[in-house]
Protein backbone atom coordinates (compact mmCIF):
# COMPACT_ATOMS: atom_id res chain seq x y z
CA UNK A 1 0.00 0.00 0.00
CA UNK A 2 1.46 3.31 -1.00
CA UNK A 3 -0.03 6.69 -0.30
CA UNK A 4 0.25 9.02 -3.25
CA UNK A 5 0.57 11.98 -0.88
CA UNK A 6 3.68 10.46 0.72
CA UNK A 7 5.15 9.72 -2.71
CA UNK A 8 4.60 13.34 -3.77
CA UNK A 9 6.08 14.47 -0.45
CA UNK A 10 9.17 12.38 -1.20
CA UNK A 11 9.46 13.95 -4.65
CA UNK A 12 8.95 17.45 -3.26
CA UNK A 13 11.51 16.70 -0.57
CA UNK A 14 14.18 16.24 -3.27
CA UNK A 15 13.31 18.99 -5.73
CA UNK A 16 16.71 19.04 -7.47
CA UNK A 17 16.76 15.35 -8.24
CA UNK A 18 13.08 15.24 -9.19
CA UNK A 19 13.55 18.21 -11.50
CA UNK A 20 16.63 16.81 -13.21
CA UNK A 21 15.12 13.36 -13.70
CA UNK A 22 11.91 14.89 -15.01
CA UNK A 23 13.90 17.20 -17.27
CA UNK A 24 15.87 14.29 -18.75
CA UNK A 25 12.62 12.49 -19.45
CA UNK A 26 11.04 15.66 -20.79
CA UNK A 27 13.81 16.18 -23.33
CA UNK A 28 13.58 12.57 -24.49
CA UNK A 29 9.80 12.73 -24.84
CA UNK A 30 10.02 16.16 -26.51
CA UNK A 31 12.38 14.71 -29.10
CA UNK A 32 10.04 11.82 -29.76
CA UNK A 33 6.94 14.00 -30.04
CA UNK A 34 8.69 16.56 -32.24
CA UNK A 35 9.94 13.87 -34.59
CA UNK A 36 6.58 12.14 -34.75
CA UNK A 37 4.98 15.49 -35.55
CA UNK A 38 7.52 16.23 -38.28
CA UNK A 39 7.22 12.73 -39.77
CA UNK A 40 3.44 13.12 -39.67
CA UNK A 41 3.77 16.46 -41.44
CA UNK A 42 6.03 14.99 -44.11
CA UNK A 43 3.61 12.14 -44.75
CA UNK A 44 0.74 14.57 -45.00
CA UNK A 45 2.69 16.81 -47.38
CA UNK A 46 3.81 13.96 -49.61
CA UNK A 47 0.30 12.58 -49.74
CA UNK A 48 -1.19 15.92 -50.69
CA UNK A 49 1.29 16.54 -53.47
CA UNK A 50 0.03 13.60 -55.51
CA UNK A 51 -3.61 14.22 -54.80
CA UNK A 52 -4.03 15.41 -58.33
CA UNK A 53 -7.75 15.44 -58.78
CA UNK A 54 -8.97 13.59 -61.87
CA UNK A 55 -5.67 11.87 -62.58
CA UNK A 56 -5.11 8.26 -61.76
CA UNK A 57 -1.35 8.09 -61.47
CA UNK A 58 1.56 10.40 -60.82
CA UNK A 59 4.88 9.40 -62.34
CA UNK A 60 7.96 10.45 -60.40
CA UNK A 61 11.65 9.94 -60.72
CA UNK A 62 12.72 6.80 -58.87
CA UNK A 63 14.87 7.38 -55.80
CA UNK A 64 14.02 11.10 -55.66
CA UNK A 65 14.61 12.40 -52.14
CA UNK A 66 10.96 13.38 -52.03
CA UNK A 67 8.23 13.97 -54.64
CA UNK A 68 9.06 17.68 -54.97
CA UNK A 69 12.61 16.98 -56.12
CA UNK A 70 11.69 14.53 -58.88
CA UNK A 71 12.81 15.42 -62.44
CA UNK A 72 11.35 13.75 -65.53
CA UNK A 73 11.91 14.62 -69.20
CA UNK A 74 8.73 15.81 -70.93
CA UNK A 75 9.66 13.85 -74.06
CA UNK A 76 8.32 10.80 -72.21
CA UNK A 77 4.82 12.12 -72.82
CA UNK A 78 4.44 11.05 -76.48
CA UNK A 79 5.65 7.58 -75.51
CA UNK A 80 3.17 7.49 -72.63
CA UNK A 81 0.37 8.60 -74.93
CA UNK A 82 1.13 5.58 -77.10
CA UNK A 83 1.08 3.18 -74.16
CA UNK A 84 -2.02 0.93 -74.11
CA UNK A 85 -4.55 1.88 -71.47
CA UNK A 86 -3.36 5.47 -71.05
CA UNK A 87 -5.86 8.09 -72.17
CA UNK A 88 -3.72 11.17 -71.58
CA UNK A 89 -0.48 12.29 -69.96
CA UNK A 90 0.41 15.83 -68.93
CA UNK A 91 3.53 17.30 -67.32
CA UNK A 92 3.45 19.17 -64.05
CA UNK A 93 6.19 21.37 -62.58
CA UNK A 94 6.15 22.16 -58.88
CA UNK A 95 7.65 25.48 -57.83
CA UNK A 96 8.41 25.62 -54.14
CA UNK A 97 9.47 28.73 -52.22
CA UNK A 98 9.11 31.02 -55.24
CA UNK A 99 6.24 33.12 -53.91
CA UNK A 100 7.91 35.55 -51.49
CA UNK A 101 4.68 36.71 -49.85
CA UNK A 102 3.53 33.13 -49.19
CA UNK A 103 6.55 30.85 -48.85
CA UNK A 104 4.34 27.87 -48.01
CA UNK A 105 2.44 28.06 -51.27
CA UNK A 106 3.25 25.78 -54.18
CA UNK A 107 2.99 27.10 -57.71
CA UNK A 108 2.00 24.45 -60.25
CA UNK A 109 3.16 24.74 -63.84
CA UNK A 110 0.76 22.92 -66.17
CA UNK A 111 -0.52 23.10 -69.76
CA UNK A 112 -3.48 25.44 -69.96
CA UNK A 113 -5.53 22.89 -71.87
CA UNK A 114 -4.35 19.78 -70.02
CA UNK A 115 -6.80 17.72 -67.98
CA UNK A 116 -5.22 18.98 -64.74
CA UNK A 117 -6.26 22.58 -65.18
CA UNK A 118 -9.53 21.45 -66.68
CA UNK A 119 -10.54 20.35 -63.15
CA UNK A 120 -10.20 23.86 -61.71
CA UNK A 121 -13.53 25.47 -60.92
CA UNK A 122 -13.27 29.27 -61.22
CA UNK A 123 -15.01 31.45 -58.67
CA UNK A 124 -14.11 34.41 -60.82
CA UNK A 125 -12.15 35.05 -63.99
CA UNK A 126 -10.82 32.36 -66.30
CA UNK A 127 -7.83 30.08 -66.88
CA UNK A 128 -4.53 31.50 -68.10
CA UNK A 129 -3.86 31.80 -71.79
CA UNK A 130 -0.30 33.12 -71.88
CA UNK A 131 2.96 32.92 -69.96
CA UNK A 132 2.34 36.28 -68.30
CA UNK A 133 -0.86 35.15 -66.56
CA UNK A 134 -1.55 33.28 -63.36
CA UNK A 135 -4.59 31.76 -61.68
CA UNK A 136 -4.71 31.70 -57.88
CA UNK A 137 -6.43 29.36 -55.43
CA UNK A 138 -9.10 31.02 -53.30
CA UNK A 139 -7.26 30.28 -50.04
CA UNK A 140 -4.09 31.94 -51.31
CA UNK A 141 -6.08 34.84 -52.76
CA UNK A 142 -7.69 35.45 -49.38
CA UNK A 143 -4.34 35.15 -47.65
CA UNK A 144 -2.66 37.64 -49.98
CA UNK A 145 -5.84 39.77 -50.38
CA UNK A 146 -5.37 39.65 -54.09
CA UNK A 147 -8.06 40.17 -56.70
CA UNK A 148 -8.46 39.80 -60.45
CA UNK A 149 -6.41 42.23 -62.47
CA UNK A 150 -3.73 42.60 -59.83
CA UNK A 151 -0.19 41.37 -60.34
CA UNK A 152 1.59 38.71 -58.34
CA UNK A 153 5.36 38.41 -58.27
CA UNK A 154 6.82 34.93 -58.64
CA UNK A 155 10.61 34.62 -58.78
CA UNK A 156 10.90 38.25 -59.91
CA UNK A 157 8.23 37.81 -62.63
CA UNK A 158 5.14 39.95 -62.28
CA UNK A 159 2.20 37.86 -63.48
CA UNK A 160 -1.35 39.08 -64.05
CA UNK A 161 -4.01 37.37 -61.96
CA UNK A 162 -6.73 36.29 -64.40
CA UNK A 163 -8.67 33.77 -62.35
CA UNK A 164 -9.44 32.60 -58.80
CA UNK A 165 -10.37 28.94 -58.43
CA UNK A 166 -11.40 26.38 -55.86
CA UNK A 167 -11.12 22.62 -56.31
CA UNK A 168 -11.11 21.30 -52.74
CA UNK A 169 -7.50 20.10 -52.72
CA UNK A 170 -5.79 22.02 -49.94
CA UNK A 171 -2.40 22.31 -51.62
CA UNK A 172 -3.88 23.56 -54.85
CA UNK A 173 -6.35 25.95 -53.21
CA UNK A 174 -3.52 27.49 -51.20
CA UNK A 175 -1.30 27.63 -54.30
CA UNK A 176 -1.43 28.89 -57.87
CA UNK A 177 -1.19 27.65 -61.47
CA UNK A 178 0.96 29.12 -64.24
CA UNK A 179 1.71 27.89 -67.74
CA UNK A 180 4.16 25.01 -68.08
CA UNK A 181 6.58 27.21 -70.06
CA UNK A 182 6.62 29.87 -67.37
CA UNK A 183 7.25 27.30 -64.65
CA UNK A 184 10.03 25.69 -66.66
CA UNK A 185 11.59 29.08 -67.26
CA UNK A 186 11.43 29.96 -63.56
CA UNK A 187 12.94 26.64 -62.52
CA UNK A 188 15.50 26.74 -65.34
CA UNK A 189 14.47 23.28 -66.46
CA UNK A 190 13.36 23.50 -70.04
CA UNK A 191 11.97 20.22 -71.32
CA UNK A 192 11.60 18.82 -67.82
CA UNK A 193 8.80 18.34 -65.31
CA UNK A 194 8.56 17.38 -61.69
CA UNK A 195 5.96 14.75 -62.42
CA UNK A 196 3.88 13.48 -65.27
CA UNK A 197 0.25 12.93 -64.47
CA UNK A 198 -1.39 10.05 -66.28
CA UNK A 199 -5.08 9.52 -66.92
CA UNK A 200 -6.24 6.01 -67.73
CA UNK A 201 -8.93 4.80 -70.13
CA UNK A 202 -12.06 3.96 -68.15
CA UNK A 203 -11.75 0.29 -69.07
CA UNK A 204 -8.11 0.01 -67.99
CA UNK A 205 -7.34 -1.75 -64.75
CA UNK A 206 -4.98 0.48 -62.72
CA UNK A 207 -2.83 -2.45 -61.62
CA UNK A 208 -2.32 -3.56 -65.24
CA UNK A 209 -1.42 -0.02 -66.36
CA UNK A 210 0.93 0.36 -63.42
CA UNK A 211 2.78 -2.83 -64.36
CA UNK A 212 2.96 -1.77 -68.01
CA UNK A 213 4.40 1.67 -67.17
CA UNK A 214 6.89 0.21 -64.74
CA UNK A 215 8.05 -2.24 -67.41
CA UNK A 216 8.29 0.27 -70.26
CA UNK A 217 9.75 3.21 -68.33
CA UNK A 218 12.54 2.08 -66.02
CA UNK A 219 13.64 4.72 -63.55
CA UNK A 220 10.08 5.98 -63.17
CA UNK A 221 8.11 5.46 -60.00
CA UNK A 222 4.35 5.05 -60.40
CA UNK A 223 2.41 6.51 -57.53
CA UNK A 224 -1.29 5.99 -57.22
CA UNK A 225 -2.07 7.01 -53.65
CA UNK A 226 -0.81 9.12 -50.79
CA UNK A 227 0.62 6.22 -48.86
CA UNK A 228 2.64 5.19 -51.88
CA UNK A 229 3.91 8.73 -52.21
CA UNK A 230 5.07 8.67 -48.66
CA UNK A 231 6.84 5.38 -49.23
CA UNK A 232 8.39 6.63 -52.43
CA UNK A 233 9.86 9.72 -50.77
CA UNK A 234 13.34 8.74 -49.69
CA UNK A 235 13.56 11.66 -47.25
CA UNK A 236 10.22 10.80 -45.76
CA UNK A 237 11.34 7.23 -45.37
CA UNK A 238 14.63 8.33 -43.86
CA UNK A 239 12.85 10.62 -41.43
CA UNK A 240 10.49 7.79 -40.51
CA UNK A 241 13.40 5.43 -39.89
CA UNK A 242 15.30 8.14 -38.07
CA UNK A 243 12.26 8.84 -35.94
CA UNK A 244 12.01 5.18 -35.00
CA UNK A 245 15.70 5.02 -34.13
CA UNK A 246 15.34 8.14 -31.98
CA UNK A 247 12.35 6.65 -30.17
CA UNK A 248 14.29 3.46 -29.40
CA UNK A 249 17.38 5.44 -28.41
CA UNK A 250 15.31 7.73 -26.21
CA UNK A 251 13.83 4.68 -24.50
CA UNK A 252 17.21 3.03 -23.97
CA UNK A 253 19.17 6.16 -22.99
CA UNK A 254 16.27 7.61 -21.03
CA UNK A 255 15.71 4.26 -19.30
CA UNK A 256 19.38 4.05 -18.32
CA UNK A 257 19.31 7.68 -17.15
CA UNK A 258 16.21 7.17 -15.03
CA UNK A 259 17.61 3.88 -13.70
CA UNK A 260 20.88 5.57 -12.80
CA UNK A 261 19.16 8.45 -11.03
CA UNK A 262 16.77 6.17 -9.18
CA UNK A 263 19.62 3.86 -8.25
CA UNK A 264 21.54 6.77 -6.77
CA UNK A 265 18.42 7.78 -4.90
CA UNK A 266 18.00 4.25 -3.57
CA UNK A 267 21.66 4.09 -2.51
CA UNK A 268 21.34 7.40 -0.69
CA UNK A 269 18.10 6.31 0.92
CA UNK A 270 19.16 2.85 2.07
CA UNK A 271 18.50 3.75 5.69
CA UNK A 272 15.00 4.89 4.71
CA UNK A 273 14.23 1.55 3.06
CA UNK A 274 15.82 -0.32 5.97
CA UNK A 275 13.54 1.65 8.31
CA UNK A 276 10.50 0.87 6.17
CA UNK A 277 11.41 -2.79 6.30
CA UNK A 278 11.85 -2.57 10.09
CA UNK A 279 8.40 -1.03 10.58
CA UNK A 280 6.77 -3.79 8.56
CA UNK A 281 6.85 -2.88 4.89
CA UNK A 282 7.29 -6.00 2.77
CA UNK A 283 9.74 -6.20 -0.15
CA UNK A 284 7.00 -5.73 -2.78
CA UNK A 285 5.61 -2.74 -0.84
CA UNK A 286 9.03 -1.06 -0.78
CA UNK A 287 9.64 -1.89 -4.45
CA UNK A 288 6.20 -0.45 -5.24
CA UNK A 289 7.10 2.85 -3.54
CA UNK A 290 10.26 3.19 -5.61
CA UNK A 291 8.50 2.20 -8.81
CA UNK A 292 5.63 4.63 -8.23
CA UNK A 293 8.13 7.43 -7.53
CA UNK A 294 9.97 6.58 -10.72
CA UNK A 295 6.79 6.49 -12.80
CA UNK A 296 5.44 9.70 -11.26
CA UNK A 297 8.71 11.49 -11.99
CA UNK A 298 8.75 10.37 -15.61
CA UNK A 299 5.06 11.18 -16.08
CA UNK A 300 5.76 14.72 -14.86
CA UNK A 301 8.69 14.78 -17.28
CA UNK A 302 6.54 13.36 -20.08
CA UNK A 303 3.88 16.04 -19.56
CA UNK A 304 6.51 18.77 -19.83
CA UNK A 305 8.09 16.91 -22.76
CA UNK A 306 4.80 16.82 -24.68
CA UNK A 307 4.54 20.59 -24.42
CA UNK A 308 8.15 21.15 -25.44
CA UNK A 309 7.75 18.60 -28.25
CA UNK A 310 4.77 20.34 -29.81
CA UNK A 311 6.54 23.69 -29.71
CA UNK A 312 9.85 22.06 -30.67
CA UNK A 313 8.35 20.47 -33.80
CA UNK A 314 7.52 23.91 -35.19
CA UNK A 315 10.93 25.26 -34.23
CA UNK A 316 12.60 22.22 -35.81
CA UNK A 317 10.76 22.66 -39.09
CA UNK A 318 11.64 26.35 -39.13
CA UNK A 319 15.26 25.57 -38.29
CA UNK A 320 15.37 23.11 -41.19
CA UNK A 321 13.75 25.68 -43.45
CA UNK A 322 11.08 23.14 -44.31
CA UNK A 323 8.05 25.17 -43.28
CA UNK A 324 7.20 25.60 -46.97
CA UNK A 325 6.37 21.93 -47.43
CA UNK A 326 5.75 20.62 -43.97
CA UNK A 327 3.58 21.67 -41.09
CA UNK A 328 3.90 19.45 -38.01
CA UNK A 329 1.03 17.07 -37.43
CA UNK A 330 0.49 16.30 -33.75
CA UNK A 331 -2.24 13.76 -33.20
CA UNK A 332 -3.74 12.55 -29.94
CA UNK A 333 -2.07 9.23 -30.68
CA UNK A 334 1.34 10.96 -30.90
CA UNK A 335 0.73 12.58 -27.51
CA UNK A 336 -0.50 9.26 -26.14
CA UNK A 337 2.64 7.56 -27.40
CA UNK A 338 4.77 10.24 -25.73
CA UNK A 339 2.99 9.66 -22.44
CA UNK A 340 3.25 5.90 -22.87
CA UNK A 341 6.99 6.21 -23.42
CA UNK A 342 7.15 8.25 -20.20
CA UNK A 343 5.39 5.51 -18.24
CA UNK A 344 7.60 2.87 -19.88
CA UNK A 345 10.70 4.86 -18.96
CA UNK A 346 9.48 5.04 -15.38
CA UNK A 347 8.88 1.30 -15.24
CA UNK A 348 12.08 0.30 -17.06
CA UNK A 349 14.22 2.78 -15.17
CA UNK A 350 12.60 1.97 -11.84
CA UNK A 351 12.63 -1.83 -11.94
CA UNK A 352 16.22 -2.50 -10.91
CA UNK A 353 16.37 0.29 -8.29
CA UNK A 354 13.06 -1.02 -6.91
CA UNK A 355 14.52 -4.49 -6.63
CA UNK A 356 17.61 -3.11 -4.90
CA UNK A 357 15.47 -1.13 -2.46
CA UNK A 358 13.34 -4.16 -1.68
CA UNK A 359 16.46 -6.17 -0.84
CA UNK A 360 18.14 -3.70 1.49
CA UNK A 361 19.14 -5.58 4.65
CA UNK A 362 17.66 -3.62 7.57
CA UNK A 363 19.97 -5.28 10.10
CA UNK A 364 23.12 -4.34 8.21
CA UNK A 365 22.08 -0.81 7.28
CA UNK A 366 20.62 0.18 10.65
CA UNK A 367 23.60 -1.32 12.49
CA UNK A 368 26.01 0.67 10.28
CA UNK A 369 24.40 3.88 11.42
CA UNK B 1 -3.62 -6.85 24.23
CA UNK B 2 -0.96 -8.37 26.54
CA UNK B 3 2.73 -8.08 25.76
CA UNK B 4 4.69 -10.82 24.08
CA UNK B 5 6.80 -13.44 25.78
CA UNK B 6 10.36 -13.69 24.48
CA UNK B 7 12.44 -16.85 24.89
CA UNK B 8 16.02 -17.12 23.64
CA UNK B 9 17.44 -20.67 23.50
CA UNK B 10 21.20 -21.12 23.02
CA UNK B 11 21.27 -18.22 20.63
CA UNK B 12 24.42 -17.57 18.58
CA UNK B 13 25.22 -15.17 15.79
CA UNK B 14 28.49 -15.44 13.94
CA UNK B 15 29.69 -12.95 11.29
CA UNK B 16 32.56 -14.53 9.37
CA UNK B 17 34.85 -15.81 12.13
CA UNK B 18 33.51 -13.47 14.81
CA UNK B 19 30.92 -14.75 17.26
CA UNK B 20 28.94 -11.65 18.18
CA UNK B 21 26.54 -13.68 20.33
CA UNK B 22 27.44 -17.02 21.84
CA UNK B 23 24.97 -19.40 23.47
CA UNK B 24 22.64 -16.78 24.91
CA UNK B 25 19.51 -17.97 26.68
CA UNK B 26 16.91 -16.00 28.65
CA UNK B 27 13.19 -15.47 29.09
CA UNK B 28 11.34 -12.14 29.13
CA UNK B 29 7.80 -12.41 30.43
CA UNK B 30 4.83 -10.57 28.87
CA UNK B 31 4.58 -6.96 30.02
CA UNK B 32 8.12 -6.82 31.45
CA UNK B 33 10.39 -3.80 31.05
CA UNK B 34 13.87 -5.26 30.72
CA UNK B 35 17.22 -3.53 30.37
CA UNK B 36 19.82 -5.04 28.09
CA UNK B 37 23.14 -3.60 29.14
CA UNK B 38 26.74 -4.02 28.20
CA UNK B 39 29.58 -2.11 26.67
CA UNK B 40 29.73 -1.17 23.01
CA UNK B 41 30.33 -4.25 20.85
CA UNK B 42 28.93 -6.66 23.40
CA UNK B 43 26.15 -7.82 21.05
CA UNK B 44 23.16 -5.81 22.30
CA UNK B 45 22.12 -4.48 18.90
CA UNK B 46 22.55 -7.90 17.30
CA UNK B 47 20.40 -9.48 19.99
CA UNK B 48 17.63 -6.90 19.48
CA UNK B 49 17.79 -7.46 15.71
CA UNK B 50 17.44 -11.21 16.19
CA UNK B 51 14.46 -10.75 18.53
CA UNK B 52 12.87 -8.33 16.07
CA UNK B 53 13.43 -10.65 13.06
CA UNK B 54 15.69 -8.14 11.29
CA UNK B 55 18.38 -10.83 11.29
CA UNK B 56 18.53 -14.63 11.67
CA UNK B 57 20.54 -16.55 14.28
CA UNK B 58 23.43 -18.75 13.21
CA UNK B 59 22.28 -21.35 15.71
CA UNK B 60 19.76 -21.64 18.52
CA UNK B 61 16.36 -20.08 18.27
CA UNK B 62 14.30 -17.23 19.54
CA UNK B 63 10.62 -17.56 20.25
CA UNK B 64 8.23 -14.63 20.44
CA UNK B 65 4.93 -15.98 21.72
CA UNK B 66 6.00 -19.43 20.50
CA UNK B 67 6.82 -18.13 17.01
CA UNK B 68 10.37 -19.00 16.00
CA UNK B 69 11.24 -15.68 14.46
CA UNK B 70 14.46 -16.86 12.82
CA UNK B 71 12.50 -19.24 10.62
CA UNK B 72 9.83 -16.86 9.37
CA UNK B 73 9.35 -16.78 5.61
CA UNK B 74 7.73 -13.31 5.76
CA UNK B 75 9.42 -11.53 8.67
CA UNK B 76 8.05 -8.12 7.59
CA UNK B 77 4.52 -9.34 8.39
CA UNK B 78 5.66 -10.48 11.81
CA UNK B 79 7.32 -7.12 12.50
CA UNK B 80 4.26 -5.26 11.30
CA UNK B 81 1.96 -7.24 13.62
CA UNK B 82 4.13 -7.69 16.68
CA UNK B 83 7.20 -5.47 17.00
CA UNK B 84 7.91 -1.78 17.40
CA UNK B 85 11.46 -0.46 17.04
CA UNK B 86 13.13 2.61 18.50
CA UNK B 87 16.71 3.27 17.39
CA UNK B 88 19.38 5.56 18.72
CA UNK B 89 19.03 7.59 15.54
CA UNK B 90 15.40 8.45 15.05
CA UNK B 91 15.31 7.36 11.36
CA UNK B 92 12.40 9.65 10.61
CA UNK B 93 11.85 10.17 6.88
CA UNK B 94 12.96 13.76 6.27
CA UNK B 95 10.42 14.50 3.53
CA UNK B 96 7.45 13.51 5.69
CA UNK B 97 5.79 15.34 8.55
CA UNK B 98 5.77 13.96 12.08
CA UNK B 99 2.18 12.81 11.49
CA UNK B 100 3.11 10.98 8.25
CA UNK B 101 6.12 9.38 9.90
CA UNK B 102 3.96 8.01 12.72
CA UNK B 103 1.48 6.68 10.15
CA UNK B 104 4.12 4.60 8.32
CA UNK B 105 3.57 1.27 10.14
CA UNK B 106 -0.16 1.72 9.62
CA UNK B 107 0.36 2.33 5.90
CA UNK B 108 2.32 -0.92 5.76
CA UNK B 109 -0.58 -2.65 7.54
CA UNK B 110 -3.16 -1.25 5.07
CA UNK B 111 -5.01 0.59 7.84
CA UNK B 112 -7.68 2.92 6.41
CA UNK B 113 -6.67 6.60 6.14
CA UNK B 114 -9.11 7.99 8.68
CA UNK B 115 -8.05 5.43 11.27
CA UNK B 116 -4.38 6.11 10.54
CA UNK B 117 -4.82 9.81 11.07
CA UNK B 118 -6.72 9.31 14.35
CA UNK B 119 -4.18 6.86 15.71
CA UNK B 120 -1.17 8.99 14.76
CA UNK B 121 -2.75 12.12 16.24
CA UNK B 122 -3.55 10.28 19.46
CA UNK B 123 0.03 9.02 19.77
CA UNK B 124 1.58 12.40 19.00
CA UNK B 125 -0.59 13.92 21.73
CA UNK B 126 0.49 11.15 24.07
CA UNK B 127 4.17 11.91 23.49
CA UNK B 128 3.48 15.63 23.96
CA UNK B 129 3.76 16.64 20.30
CA UNK B 130 0.11 17.07 19.40
CA UNK B 131 0.80 20.60 18.21
CA UNK B 132 3.82 19.58 16.11
CA UNK B 133 2.07 17.06 13.85
CA UNK B 134 2.78 18.96 10.60
CA UNK B 135 6.43 19.67 11.47
CA UNK B 136 9.16 18.02 9.42
CA UNK B 137 11.96 16.21 11.30
CA UNK B 138 14.37 19.06 10.49
CA UNK B 139 12.06 21.41 12.41
CA UNK B 140 12.12 19.28 15.57
CA UNK B 141 14.68 19.04 18.36
CA UNK B 142 16.57 15.78 19.00
CA UNK B 143 14.30 14.87 21.92
CA UNK B 144 11.17 15.66 19.90
CA UNK B 145 12.36 13.49 17.01
CA UNK B 146 12.93 10.59 19.35
CA UNK B 147 9.45 11.07 20.80
CA UNK B 148 8.03 10.94 17.28
CA UNK B 149 10.05 7.75 16.75
CA UNK B 150 8.46 6.25 19.88
CA UNK B 151 5.01 7.26 18.66
CA UNK B 152 5.82 5.54 15.34
CA UNK B 153 6.99 2.41 17.18
CA UNK B 154 3.71 2.30 19.11
CA UNK B 155 1.47 3.05 16.10
CA UNK B 156 0.86 -0.59 15.20
CA UNK B 157 -0.01 -1.46 18.85
CA UNK B 158 2.99 -3.80 19.11
CA UNK B 159 3.17 -6.44 21.81
CA UNK B 160 6.94 -6.10 21.88
CA UNK B 161 8.87 -2.83 21.88
CA UNK B 162 12.60 -3.00 21.16
CA UNK B 163 14.62 0.13 21.87
CA UNK B 164 18.28 0.34 20.96
CA UNK B 165 20.09 3.13 22.86
CA UNK B 166 16.98 5.35 22.65
CA UNK B 167 18.53 8.07 24.81
CA UNK B 168 22.06 7.72 23.47
CA UNK B 169 22.18 11.11 21.81
CA UNK B 170 19.90 13.06 24.15
CA UNK B 171 20.47 15.31 27.15
CA UNK B 172 19.23 14.23 30.56
CA UNK B 173 15.91 16.11 30.42
CA UNK B 174 15.02 14.65 27.04
CA UNK B 175 16.21 11.22 28.20
CA UNK B 176 13.94 11.40 31.21
CA UNK B 177 10.94 12.09 28.98
CA UNK B 178 11.83 9.12 26.76
CA UNK B 179 12.04 6.84 29.79
CA UNK B 180 8.66 7.99 30.93
CA UNK B 181 7.19 7.13 27.56
CA UNK B 182 8.81 3.69 27.45
CA UNK B 183 7.66 2.93 30.99
CA UNK B 184 4.20 4.14 30.08
CA UNK B 185 4.11 1.84 27.04
CA UNK B 186 4.85 -1.03 29.38
CA UNK B 187 2.57 -0.02 32.26
CA UNK B 188 -0.29 1.51 30.26
CA UNK B 189 -0.42 -0.83 27.27
CA UNK B 190 1.08 -3.97 28.80
CA UNK B 191 3.70 -4.02 26.06
CA UNK B 192 6.85 -6.02 26.65
CA UNK B 193 9.75 -3.57 26.42
CA UNK B 194 13.42 -4.47 25.98
CA UNK B 195 15.79 -1.52 26.08
CA UNK B 196 19.45 -1.86 25.12
CA UNK B 197 22.03 0.61 26.42
CA UNK B 198 25.68 0.75 27.35
CA UNK B 199 24.62 2.99 30.24
CA UNK B 200 24.73 0.87 33.39
CA UNK B 201 22.46 3.27 35.28
CA UNK B 202 19.72 2.21 32.88
CA UNK B 203 18.76 -0.46 35.35
CA UNK B 204 17.23 2.10 37.69
CA UNK B 205 14.44 2.62 35.17
CA UNK B 206 13.73 -1.07 34.57
CA UNK B 207 12.40 -4.06 36.45
CA UNK B 208 15.18 -6.43 35.41
CA UNK B 209 18.52 -6.33 33.62
CA UNK B 210 20.24 -8.67 31.20
CA UNK B 211 23.95 -7.98 30.87
CA UNK B 212 25.96 -8.88 27.81
CA UNK B 213 29.72 -9.04 27.69
CA UNK B 214 31.60 -10.14 24.58
CA UNK B 215 28.52 -11.94 23.27
CA UNK B 216 27.80 -13.83 26.48
CA UNK B 217 25.06 -13.21 28.99
CA UNK B 218 26.65 -12.52 32.38
CA UNK B 219 25.12 -11.81 35.82
CA UNK B 220 24.16 -8.16 36.51
CA UNK B 221 26.74 -5.99 38.28
CA UNK B 222 26.37 -4.81 41.87
CA UNK B 223 25.83 -1.32 40.47
CA UNK B 224 22.81 -2.57 38.54
CA UNK B 225 21.40 -4.50 41.48
CA UNK B 226 21.89 -1.74 44.08
CA UNK B 227 19.07 0.61 42.99
CA UNK B 228 16.56 -2.22 43.42
CA UNK B 229 17.88 -3.08 46.91
CA UNK B 230 19.29 -6.42 45.77
CA UNK B 231 22.76 -7.38 46.93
Amino acid sequence: MITLGQTFANLRGRPGRTFLTALGTALGIATIVALLAVVGGVRQSAGSLVDLGPSEFGLFQSDAADPTTSILATNLIPQLDRTPGIAAATPLVLLVNDLPKAPGAIVFGANAHGFLTGGLVFNSGRSYRSGGEIVVGDTLAAQLRIALGQRLTIAHRRLLVVGIYHNGIAYQDSGAFVSLGTAQAISGRQGEATTIVVKLHPATKPSTAQRTIARRFPGVEVISDAQQATRAGVSGELISQFGLVIVVLALVIGGIGVANTMLMAVTERRSEFALLSAVGFSGPQIAGRVLIESILTTIIGAAIGLLIGVIGARLLIHALGAQTFVSPQVTAWDLGRGLLVGVLLGILGGLYPAWRAANVSPARVLAQH
Amino acid sequence: MPGAQVIAEHLSRVYGQVAVLDDVSFVVEPGELVALTGPSGSGKTTLLQLIGSLDRPTSGRILVDDVSVGELSHPAEFRRATVGFVFQLHYLLPALSAQDNVELPLVAAHVPRRERIERASELLTRVGLGNRARARPAELSGGERQRVAIARALAGRPRLLLADEPTGSLDSAASHKIWELLANACGHDGTTVIVASHDLTLAEHTERSLRLLDGHLVPPTQEQLAPKGIT
